[in-house]
């Protein structure tokens, strides 16, 4: 398989423009600006099959075209950069590593819809990513790929790196978009729509790092050659980043559709120890966890991982060995949504904390019947009632827990305490 | 505009594109329960209480900020819609302290409401609530309580978009979030009690009405603000015959929701203090106690043997007293100068959004009856001043507190031949008369104000004033029949029939036809302030 995304990431100083430029960075987009329409570009993007990798997987090439091209007010191209998914360390990998290939195809992106101004919203914990994109964006300014006239074309862009201020929520596109706009990180009402009403009421698009920096290849190659890897549905390559009870922890290229036990086993060195598998979720902390004997038929693309009830999301794979009590790792995870939720809407605000405290009370002992049906009920009220897919990001983890482990819930509550000892119940 | 057909509960509803389902559905009768969307502030979103059923869309939506579609069916009432209002209200009462019994909102809590309407399910919800910071004073008129709040926004949104203050804002993540007032603010803008209006539960609650009385005691009668001349709609809400609050009524060619403040406390200086209950006429050794016979008839001959006379009537009396003054006035003395009193004052941009720049709230109307001779107040105490009068009769005001010349309004009146003042306590000026009548104020009154675009609006009784005083018009006719002017109508309706006939604008206007919203002269709709 050709690599895409992570090319150029094991090649010293990587995220200097000088590196980038000599292995043919920033030559895509000399032929997108001076010779290639925007029109051309996104029907170019949509034949490539290219989908979201943020999480929700929708083709990049329709939400682009979603932009009404007419309107007199500007248009605005932001590159989602607050990876804050559980388990997922992707973007911070191209972030740190291939800062130039974001930039490159944030340019493109805003290139296609036509807008004058870019920004990289990056996570404010992510100092480090965020001097080099800084510096990188310097880099790229200086070579006169960003800023008036580019190239001698006539377009203009600025591409402006804004920080977050430590708010998992502002990953939602609204949210991020209020929070950029000054305001505090709370998801908008849809609708209207981003692609009409975005930042500043203004058309705009959102896209992930990951979405953005295969941009560049899929030019270089052609859509063709993008959408020849992968699956009829699923096309091209995602980066998988696996941790957890993982012999080989890491970032992965692969092409889509790749069987994920063979993933784990054989790639990934498989779980370490001698002990064996008890659970992997496939898609980072909001997608349901999936059982061993779920796993069997599992491919890495959004239709499979689908079919057997969960999602492939942001590709964060999470494994978990027999060592681990699924009491607790609900918990921690539905702490995680607890302290995230922004508040706004009262389903997510009261049904996050509520869940989180009974899930606390049956790990540290206290679980009373009933404790389990009322988590399910809580979390299946929280679902889709929502402002924003986070209330359902925190409902269905909450809900898959207790249903794939059931038993271990059960005897936890019985027990009043965790009875795992070598891998098994007691 | 548009018009879209859709249907709600198997019902068609015919609307205009741009609306959205919330809106559809109070066009033909239907209540979608809600907190955090108010008409008059942006769409929020976030209660999630009007979450409604949309044919052909697998989730649920909320009918707030759903467009409305031709041909969308929408259903209020199924399964789904009636277990998932149960649902957010159980999420709203999980932190929710049990207040109930301490707390003003009960009788009158969205909550406590929606609860009997659309749950009677007990919470499942047995661990520890949060907590949050109580009885949080936020500003003169308004007390904040954050565990009662349900942080729906209206209030945050509220001095965002209606009076452009920003002193309130969602502060804090997650459950708990809570509303703040922004650092060294408080909140004391001349709108501010209107979110105690607006908050559906009892987190804003008026200082003034704290603890007072419980709100099903309460007896409510539509009047009309006398602070000023913008006539904002109220609802006097009394108890054992005592005026416990004002609440605005909606009327969108006047004040639409909201109320000043200045307004809405304004009943506490206008109606209390010790009552005149008996009519007072001055003989040696002061003023003493008469009958109103006595009374009327001292009044009378001492007023027309003081001629030239001045009248000056307060600018809240109603139409009907102003119709019967200048009546009176004009029988008594061919050129008495009468005056209603009027003064302005500036007004910042933030009291603009309601009150007019006096405190007169019938000056126009007054002035409309006849009660205008003289070019307006200042040229009349000019004349008082020169001592160009003799007698004068003043109603329902104190002219000692009209301007800060105390000794030389006091003079000035010591000076008068005979002066009558009518009124509801013994002010500085009745203390000065030769004979004070007893009567009544706005809250007592039935009868109309005419505000300053015109729109004639309707007083009701809201107390029954204390044995001994009179109506205004009461004793108007009282005096006009002995002066020998025998009218034949007395009552509020009846005298309202004869101005209608004599006063030109007012042709043709059917007292039966003000009803609760008033009615505009000229015909057309005045626009709003």
């Amino acid at each position: 398989m050709e690599k895409v995304l992570l090319r150029n990431i094991d090649v010293p100083d990587s995220h200097t423009l000088a590196v980038y430029s000599s292995r043919g960075g920033y030559r895509p987009w000399q032929e997108v600006v001076k010779n290639i329409r925007p029109e051309q570009l996104i029907e170019e993007i949509k034949a490539s099959g290219l989908r979201g990798r943020g999480g929700a997987g929708f083709p990049t090439g329709m939400k682009w075209g979603f932009v009404p091209k007419d309107s007199p007010k500007p248009k605005y191209m932001v590159c989602n950069a607050d990876e804050s998914e559980p388990g997922t360390f992707k973007d911070r990998l191209l972030i740190e590593k291939d800062p130039h290939a974001i930039i490159e195809g944030t340019l493109m992106a805003a290139y296609a819809i036509q807008s004058h101004t870019a920004f990289i919203y990056i996570r404010g914990e992510l100092a480090f990513g965020a001097n080099i994109l800084e510096r990188a964006v310097d880099e790229a300014t200086q070579a006169g790929y960003i800023g008036k006239n580019i190239l001698g074309s006539g377009y203009d862009v600025d591409l402006i790196v804004h920080r977050g201020a430590g708010a998992y929520i502002c990953g939602e596109e609204t949210a991020l978009l209020s929070s950029l706009e000054g305001g505090r990180g709370w998801p908008k009402v849809k609708p209207p729509f981003p692609a009409t009403h975005g930042l500043f009421g203004c058309p705009t698009v959102v896209n992930n790092v990951e979405t953005l920096a295969a941009l560049p290849w899929i030019i270089e190659h052609g859509a063709a050659a993008y959408a020849a890897m992968g699956t009829d549905k699923s096309k091209g390559t995602k980066l998988f980043s696996v941790s957890g009870h993982i012999s080989k922890p890491g970032v992965y290229e692969l092409e889509m559709g790749y069987p994920l036990m063979k993933f784990l086993e054989e790639d990934c060195g498989g779980v370490p120890n001698g002990r064996r598998l008890k659970g992997v979720i496939p898609g980072g902390g909001s997608m349901p966890v999936l059982r061993p004997d779920e796993l069997e038929k599992v491919n890495l693309d959004y239709e499979s991982v689908q079919a057997a009830g969960s999602l492939l999301g942001s590709g964060g794979v999470i494994v978990m060995d027999d060592g681990t009590c699924m009491v607790r790792a609900a918990w921690n995870l539905a702490r995680f949504f607890a302290h995230e939720s922004c508040g706004q809407c009262s389903p997510c605000r009261e049904g996050c904390h509520w869940m989180e405290k009974i899930f606390h009370r049956i790990e540290q002992g206290e679980g009373r019947k009933g404790d389990l049906e009322l988590i399910l009920n809580v979390s299946g009220n929280i679902m889709g009632n929502t402002i924003c897919p986070f209330g359902d990001a925190a409902a269905m983890p909450a809900a898959a827990f207790v249903r794939k482990y059931r038993e271990e819930f059960e005897e936890h509550i019985t027990q009043k305490r965790c009875t795992i000892r070598n891998g098994v119940m007691e | 505009m548009d018009p879209i057909k859709l249907t709600i509960d198997g019902k068609e509803v015919a609307t205009t594109k741009g609306k959205t389902v919330i809106e559809a559905a109070a066009e033909i009768g239907i209540d979608i329960p809600h907190y955090c969307y108010h008409p008059k502030l942006s769409i929020a979103g976030n209660c999630r209480m009007c979450l409604v059923e949309i044919e052909r869309m697998p989730k649920l939506q909320i009918a707030c900020n759903m467009p409305v579609v031709e041909g969308m069916s929408v259903l209020t009432q199924s399964p789904k819609v009636l277990a998932i209002r149960k649902a957010v209200m159980e999420f709203l009462l999980v932190n929710h302290p049990l207040d109930c019994p301490i707390c003003d909102q009960a009788g009158e809590c969205w909550l406590q409401d929606y609860y009997m309407q659309h749950d009677l399910q007990g919470s499942r919800f047995q661990e520890r609530k949060e907590h949050d910071r109580k009885r949080e004073v936020f500003g003169p008129n308004v007390v904040f309580d954050g565990e009662r709040c349900i942080k729906c926004t209206r209030c945050v949104r509220f001095f965002q978009e209606v009076t452009r203050t920003d002193e309130l804002s969602v502060v804090n993540r997650g459950d708990h979030s809570t509303i703040a007032l922004f650092p060294g603010t408080v909140l004391d803008n001349p709108l501010s009690g209107n979110v105690v209006d607006i908050c559906p539960v009892g987190a804003l609650t008026d200082r003034d009405f704290r603890f007072k009385v419980r709100v099903w005691y309460l007896q409510k009668t539509s009047s009309i603000c006398p602070g000023c001349s913008t006539g904002c709609n109220v609802s006097v809400e009394t108890y054992q015959n005592r005026i416990a609050r004002f609440k605005p009524r909606i009327n969108e060619a006047v004040n639409s929701h909201w109320l000043c403040d200045e307004g809405r406390y304004c009943f506490h200086d206008l109606t209390g203090g010790e009552r005149l209950t008996t009519p007072m006429i001055r003989q040696e050794g002061g003023l003493a106690p008469t009958t109103w016979e006595r009374a009327l008839e001292a009044m009378l001959s001492g007023l027309r043997g003081s001629i030239p006379l001045a009248g000056i009537l307060s600018g809240r009396n109603t139409n009907e007293e102003a119709f019967l003054f200048a009546k009176l006035m004009k029988k008594l003395s061919q050129d008495c100068a009468l005056e209603v009193l009027y003064q302005e004052r500036e007004l910042s941009e933030v009291q603009k959004i309601l009150m007019s720049p006096d405190r007169s709230p019938n000056f126009r109307g007054a002035r409309e009856m006849g009660v205008s001779s003289n070019g307006g107040l200042e040229p009349l105490m000019r004349k008082l001043f020169d001592g160009h009068f003799s007698g004068a009769y003043v109603v329902g005001e104190d002219l000692m507190g009209i301007n800060n010349d105390q000794d030389r309004i006091r003079q000035m009146l010591q000076k008068l031949s005979f002066l009558v003042v009518q009124d509801i306590r013994m002010t500085e000026t009745a203390q000065l008369a030769h004979v004070v009548l007893p009567s009544t104020h706005f809250g007592e009154k039935e009868g109309t104000y005419t505000n300053r675009n015109g729109r004639v609006q309707k007083l009701n009784i809201a107390t029954i004033a204390p044995e001994g005083a009179l109506q205004d018009c009461e004793i108007f006719v009282r005096l006009l029949d002995a002066a020998g002017d025998k009218v034949s109508y007395s009552t509020p309706v009846e005298v309202f029939d004869a101005l209608a006939k004599e006063v030109p604008a007012y042709h043709g206007l059917n007292y039966a036809a003000i009803g609760e919203q008033g009615i505009q002269l000229g015909g057309g709709e005045a626009k709003q302030q």
